[in-house]
């Protein structure tokens, strides 16, 4: 989940000449990169059915007991319901992270950030789009967002940092399925290319997002709290856990015909082979995280 | 074997998962504020909802559904569980 906040960020800390290097580069690639999302897909009036809608090692019961007692029909119906989620996860997530961006556009401590943020907030809604589009004309719907937002007041340092680093975390496990299904042949051109565009863009914005994310580190770091900084590492590794579970969704269960949808999540999470899967999905954002300090190691409580 | 009536064990099961999540505490009250003490906060939120739909049978539980029909035991009692 995402959560939105107007509040400033400490002057001079995004105003490094570095930083101001890696926006102008990322905002010419993007000009450079722009195109027209309404004249770039050739929709198919449908797709196959009985086709791969998703890779099947990316589905929620790959690799697990559960999985291995679905038939070849289930696991496709389910690689439909799946993709569907999967988009509807993208829709939901960047509406969440195009309302944060949006409320920090010119505002005190962005001078430097906001040329990138308009080229931002153009494809990601351009993303939207095209994710919304696919749902509703191959699957008549989106899933509904069932995260639920429980606003709390917190230090302006900690939410500004906590929320491009939930930004940067959602583009980072999106861009794990949308660089496989980006190239997978098995699966129709509408849905490989729908990926492949994501992914090119998506690699301009994690760029942007990490950078965001380490002066903004820096300057919670700046506070001298070891306390703090441990809390705030605990949280991003729960938002992880919490941003995967979404891909285990009883809804798509139901929608491919499967019996005890909730039962099967259960037993899907219980799997050490989804854990090993979910690690892999999140292994790239992990191995950032550690190596720049932002997470730190697990303490055993006293 | 349970003896408990099926609100009764719906409400033991809640009560465990909540009581797992924070192990500081002894016991939940009936009428302490979850949200606001952070027994449940917003990363605990869907998995609470799936737990919620599971003991009920019920699902789409947010449907419809202020986040206040969660913020206590007996608001979870009266909203969920009741009849």
């Amino acid at each position: 989940m995402l959560q939105t906040s107007t509040v400033p960020a400490s002057p001079g800390v995004l105003a490094q000449p570095a930083f101001a290097r890696a926006i102008d580069r990322l905002s010419q690639l993007s000009v450079d990169g722009y195109y027209n999302p309404y004249r770039s897909f050739d929709w198919p009036d449908a797709i196959d059915a009985d086709s791969w809608w998703m890779s099947p090692e990316l589905l929620s019961v790959s690799g697990t007991e559960a999985g291995a007692e679905l038939d070849e029909d289930t696991l496709r119906r389910l690689a439909k319901w799946e993709s569907i989620n999967f988009y509807s996860l993208n829709v939901h997530g960047i509406r969440e992270l195009l309302q944060a961006v949006i409320a920090r556009l010119h505002e005190p401590g962005y001078e430097v950030a906001s040329k990138f943020f308009h080229h931002f907030v153009g494809e990601e809604n351009d993303h939207m789009w095209f994710f919304a589009e696919f749902c509703m004309r191959y699957a008549g719907k989106l899933y509904p967002d069932r995260q639920v937002r429980i606003e709390t007041a917190t230090d302006p340092a900690i939410e500004n940092f906590l929320t491009f680093a939930r930004i940067t975390i959602f583009e980072e496990i999106v861009d794990f399925y949308n660089t496989a299904m980006g190239s997978d042949e098995r699966l129709d051109p509408a849905i490989r290319k729908i990926n492949h565009v994501h992914h090119v863009d998506e690699s301009r914005h994690i760029a942007f997002g990490r950078k965001l994310m380490v002066l903004l580190h820096d300057e919670l770091r700046a506070k001298g709290d070891e306390a703090l900084l441990d809390k705030v590492s605990e949280y991003l590794r729960r938002y992880m856990t919490a941003s995967v579970r979404g891909f285990y969704s009883p809804d798509v269960y139901r929608d491919a015909g499967i019996a005890e949808p909730l039962a099967l999540r259960r037993r899907l999470m219980a799997d050490p082979a989804r854990a090993a899967f979910d690690a892999k999905v999140l292994r790239r954002t992990t191995d950032f995280m550690t190596a720049t300090g932002i997470l730190r190691p697990v303490r055993e409580a006293a | 074997m349970t003896d408990l009536t099926p609100a009764a064990d719906a409400e033991a099961r809640i009560l465990d998962w909540l009581l797992a999540r924070n192990p500081e505490l002894q016991a939940i009250p009936d009428d302490m504020d979850l949200i606001e003490n952070r027994v449940i906060d917003s990363l605990d939120f869907m998995e609470f909802v799936f737990l919620l739909e599971e003991v009920t049978g019920r699902s789409n539980l947010l449907d419809g559904v202020s986040v206040d029909a969660f913020r206590s035991l007996a608001a979870i009692r009266s909203t969920f569980l009741a009849g």
